[in-house]
């Protein structure tokens, strides 16, 4: 690993001030992606290490006080996929982080650099944008919140700047009625990278009809979105076989209009169909 | 780059260390320490071999910057075995031939170990599950998973003793 400055923050503002005095600075929290990366070696490297691994306030799930669920962006993978308060209000969060890697990555890995790697096959991206989340920005200059559809402008590039640093993602709890999913489709079972992934959520009026619908791909769009195609066909529908399928055809047509056709295509259209057909299914009622 | 000061407790004894901040916890247990049982695979968080535990959970030591284990708690292989008697694990890997060329199995036992410690009485999918991070080219695999498991009923045994 070539030579750096590396500057341990004792808080949140250190963090700030050092990331702005010693630019260009990365900050490190569970170092799985950047320590990859320095030793790599090449590309931008940092001037400067900003070590942020020790401050506890950015760790941590807990409801907020306005009937917000908040994350601090230091909050490990197993941290996440043991979560009782999000198994309870956003289960398919704890499903995916929990296929993330190793047991090892898992329990250094944090959803704060999982979301600012920015990575097209990030595994909580897809179940974030779901559940509308935002992320708080911080630096010297002052906070700012962004919703995170937009906060992603390609794949690893986001609308941050080198030196603001993550202090929070926070989103509304699903409501009781809906029902969450994650799958994914990697090379092998373990330490798997995603090829495909869907989160979906469903939920249902009082008739059985589908009222609420969000579906969102991953490592399929060159920036994450919901399938509003497909998530409009679903509302007000009763739940279905043929239904599931076809709102899956309709996120194959809609990744390939905006990705083109490529080497992959061929396989990732009839993948894609198949696996928001299961992710729809596994928020059935139940 | 100047040096960083990390007190740091590793296998039940205190260290004051004076790494370089680029040092990994892998450099400074092989090189500056010369615990040599933490192996030296990927460097890339894949094969598990560097495997130890920090404050009780497993880890890739080469994923770690020396500088992070400031007043960290380290586990590695070498720091298993208490009172001159190896442990359960390391116990039942012989028994169960679950050591081929021996490269993988320092990281295999801290993996187990964590998955022990926190679920004593795992299923075969479980220890699958807590074993994934860790590559091994020569076992196959079974004879490690009935060692761990087997290791899980003499843990079992021992505790009910205790008690």
């Amino acid at each position: 690993m070539k030579p750096f400055d590396y500057i341990q923050a004792p808080s949140i503002t250190d963090a700030c001030i050092a990331a702005a005095e010693h630019s260009p600075a990365k900050f490190l929290a569970g170092g799985t992606d950047l320590l990859i990366e320095l030793r790599r070696g090449n590309g931008n490297y940092p001037r400067s290490v900003v070590d942020i691994s020790f401050l506890h306030e950015l760790r941590g799930i807990e409801a907020t006080p306005d009937g917000l669920i908040r994350i601090g962006p230091l909050t490990t993978h197993s941290e996440l996929s043991s979560s009782a308060l999000l198994r309870k209000n956003a289960s398919f969060l704890s499903s995916a982080a929990s296929t993330i890697g190793s047991p090892q990555i898992r329990n250094r890995g944090t959803v704060g650099g999982n979301v600012m790697n920015s990575a097209a096959c990030a595994d909580t991206v897809p179940p974030l944008i779901a559940l509308g989340a935002s992320v708080t920005l911080q630096s010297v200059e002052g906070r700012r919140t962004i919703t995170l559809s937009d906060f992603f402008i390609g794949p690893y590039k986001n609308i941050a700047r080198g030196d603001e640093l993550l202090t929070s993602i926070s989103f509304s709890p699903l409501p009781s009625v809906c029902r969450s999913s994650f799958v994914k489709l990697g090379r092998r079972n373990a330490l798997s990278i995603s090829r495909l992934s869907v989160a979906a959520v469903l939920g249902y009026d009082r008739d059985g009809r589908i009222a609420d619908a969000r579906i969102v791909p991953g490592s399929a769009f060159p920036v994450w979105r919901r399938a509003r195609e497909a998530e409009q066909m679903l509302l007000g529908e009763e739940p279905s076989d043929k239904l599931f399928t076809a709102a899956g055809k309709r996120v194959s047509e809609a990744m390939v209009s905006y990705t083109g056709r490529r080497w992959s295509t061929e396989y990732k259209e009839a993948v894609i169909t198949i696996l928001v057909r299961r992710a729809l299914e596994m928020c059935g009622r139940g | 780059m100047t040096r960083v000061t990390v007190k740091t407790t590793i296998n039940h004894r205190k260290y004051e260390l004076a790494p370089d901040p680029n040092q990994t916890l892998l450099d400074i247990l092989r090189e500056e320490l010369g615990l040599t049982g933490t192996k030296r695979g990927c460097e890339i968080g894949q094969c598990g071999a560097c495997t130890v535990l920090i404050d009780g959970r497993a880890a890739n030591s080469c994923l770690v910057l020396a500088p992070q284990i400031d007043g960290k708690e380290i586990l590695t292989v070498e720091g298993l075995a208490s009172d001159g008697r190896l442990h359960p694990l390391q116990e039942s890997f012989m028994d169960h031939d679950a050591v081929h060329c021996g490269f993988c199995t320092p990281g295999m036992l801290m993996s187990a170990k964590d998955l022990l410690d926190h679920a004593p009485h795992p299923s075969e999918e479980e220890i699958r599950v807590g074993i994934s991070g860790n590559l091994c080219r020569c076992t196959g695999y079974v004879q490690i998973v009935d060692a761990i498991h087997d290791a899980a009923e003499r843990l079992g045994k021992k505790e009910r003793i205790e008690n």
